[in-house]
């Protein structure tokens, strides 16, 4: 028995040995182009009944706070986080906190690698992280009213209602307390109420020309009132604030053929955001800004006429009303900001 | 006889794991699988919080032991976006969160949602928050420094002393509010 027992053994072993045989595959390595040509499905997230708070607290020995910082004279600086949360709309400066959805299962956050050919790069992988699109205006809410209904706007996140009390428009708040030195404290808070993100995406990849990572980054946001106040946390209504009211944020910054690229100096170890200045392969084949006729100036004149000329690329921030301790001052826009070039080096002051 | 049945168990080894044909699993019959309802996790999770384990003793210039003010003794984290770049920095994180009732389970969504539960009709993996969640001395800097690790010399200017920016040290401690479920599922 033992004999016929180590027979199949033996012969299992072989068997194994000449399936492996045909079995082994060599590993390669995937490259961007291959890479480009993968289309499966996306990551969808949706935060479910979510609330988010924490604060500076020693009473209740709760510990928030940001160090690390000094004045230009040297001394220290400790900024307290009274409270940062993230709630239900109607929150009341984050007194109140009731859950509220991020995202909806229908158009949801979303991880996604998608083939750059669709996006104007050729044989690119290019990896996004998106917040709700924008949807269709019959389908969509007004992106600034927290009483919106279905075919006011194109933000497909509703906001809170009575049929549907969560909605997907949190409030938000930072509530900072900043001591320098022996002074005497003083706060900085930022509240934003029923804010909205749709539209906004990062899109991340390798530029083989400059061996960089690159981005194309567009943010939207928009509240129904932007507030920054140096009230006390005890009294976060109080006069003494900034209030934008129907604040709205598009910004632009980086495009597939002008990218973002964000990075360290080798030499300072500071922060640089780089966009290099556009430019065209035929734009020598433009005249004062026109083709000369040629098939290459025509591209190069069709890619400038629509560089100039797609709000895609712009950036715009508008305030319907502006008020300053409780003086209202009317509304303000800046409206199509064109970033063409960007070189921005951060040093460390530190004395 | 001998031979035939020695050709028989090698053949029956060979088919054994060859005869199964790769087939892909569509979203529909992923459905129907059925396994554990879920997944209730209680844990602590604590990063060098009385230092790692490189000390002062082993003669390194900038790591060390908690006690020793003028060592970094936490975790540290660099990552390059740029060829031949600086390096962005998540330096000295230590401290340790304690957390109850973090679940793990699939959820089949048919209604709620404010109407879109019934248009989704799908199920997804639903990863709950804990119950309560906790951290204890927890912090970490965020910095940018020209190489990744603080034992190198610069490479630009060749040799130069190792230079870090740190920009700010965040510390958290004590009970915290984190409620709600995170959905997780595939877009077309």
């Amino acid at each position: 028995m033992n004999i016929f027992i180590k027979q199949i053994a033996k012969l299992a072993l072989v068997s194994v040995l000449l399936s492996v045989g045909y079995a082994a595959a060599e590993m390669t390595s995937l490259s961007d182009n291959d890479l480009s040509e993968v289309d499966g499905a996306g990551i969808g997230l949706v935060m479910d009944e979510f609330v988010f708070s924490h604060g500076h607290d020693t009473a209740n020995d709760k510990v928030f706070r940001i160090t690390g910082l000094t004045n230009k004279t040297g001394e220290a600086v400790v900024v307290n986080v009274n409270q940062l949360y993230i709630a239900r709309s109607g929150s009341n400066y984050g007194t109140t906190l009731d859950p509220v959805n991020l995202g909806r299962l229908t158009n949801p956050y979303e991880i996604d690698l998608i083939d750059g050919d669709t996006i104007g790069l050729t044989d690119e992988a290019v990896l996004q992280f998106s917040a709700p699109k924008k949807v269709a205006l019959a389908e969509g809410y007004d992106c600034l009213d927290a009483g919106a209904v279905i075919g006011s706007g194109t933000c497909s996140s509703r906001p809170s209602s009575a049929s549907w009390l969560n909605g997907e428009r949190p409030d938000m708040g930072l509530e900072l307390e900043i001591r320098v030195g022996t002074e005497a404290p003083k706060n900085l808070n930022f509240q934003a109420k029923s804010a909205v993100f749709d539209g906004s995406y990062l899109r991340l990849w390798g530029d083989e020309d400059t061996n960089k990572m690159a981005a194309e980054f567009r943010l939207n946001f928009y509240t129904p009132e932007l507030e920054i106040s140096t009230c006390s946390q005890s009294d976060q209504a109080c006069g003494s604030s900034v209030k934008m009211q129907d604040f709205q944020l598009e910004l632009a910054l980086g495009t597939t053929f002008q990218p973002l690229y964000i990075g360290v100096d080798n030499v300072t170890g500071g922060l640089t955001l780089e966009i290099p200045k556009i430019t065209h392969e035929y734009i020598n084949n433009l005249n004062s800004g026109v083709s000369d006729g040629t098939a290459n100036g025509n591209a190069a004149e069709a890619f400038f006429t629509d560089y100039y000329t797609n709000s895609d690329y712009r950036s715009n921030i508008v305030v319907g009303n502006l008020a300053i301790g409780g003086e209202n001052l009317g509304s303000a826009k800046i409206e199509g900001m064109l970033i063409q070039y960007l070189d921005v080096k951060f040093r460390d002051l530190t004395p | 006889m001998k031979n035939k049945l020695q050709l028989f168990i090698m053949i029956f080894f060979i088919s054994a794991n060859s005869s199964a044909e790769m087939s892909r699993i569509d979203d529909n019959e992923l459905s129907e699988v059925t396994g554990q309802s879920g997944v209730y996790l209680s844990g602590e999770i604590s990063i060098n919080e009385n230092g790692g384990p490189i000390d002062s003793a082993s003669g390194n210039s900038y790591f060390g032991d908690c006690s020793d003010p003028d060592k970094v003794c936490g975790a540290r984290l660099s990552f390059q976006t740029q060829q031949d770049g600086g390096w962005f920095v998540i330096d000295n994180i230590k401290g340790s969160i304690a957390f109850e009732g973090l679940t793990f389970q699939v959820r089949n969504i048919t209604s709620g949602f404010g109407g879109d539960g019934a248009l989704f009709n799908q199920s997804v993996m639903e990863i709950g928050m804990p119950e309560s969640i906790r951290m204890n001395d927890f912090q970490f800097t965020l910095a940018t420094a020209c190489v990744g690790r603080p034992t190198e010399l610069c490479e630009s200017p060749q040799n130069a002393e190792f230079n870090q920016v740190d920009f700010m040290t965040v510390e958290m401690s004590g009970e915290m509010t984190l409620e709600g479920n995170l959905l997780v599922f595939p877009t077309p």
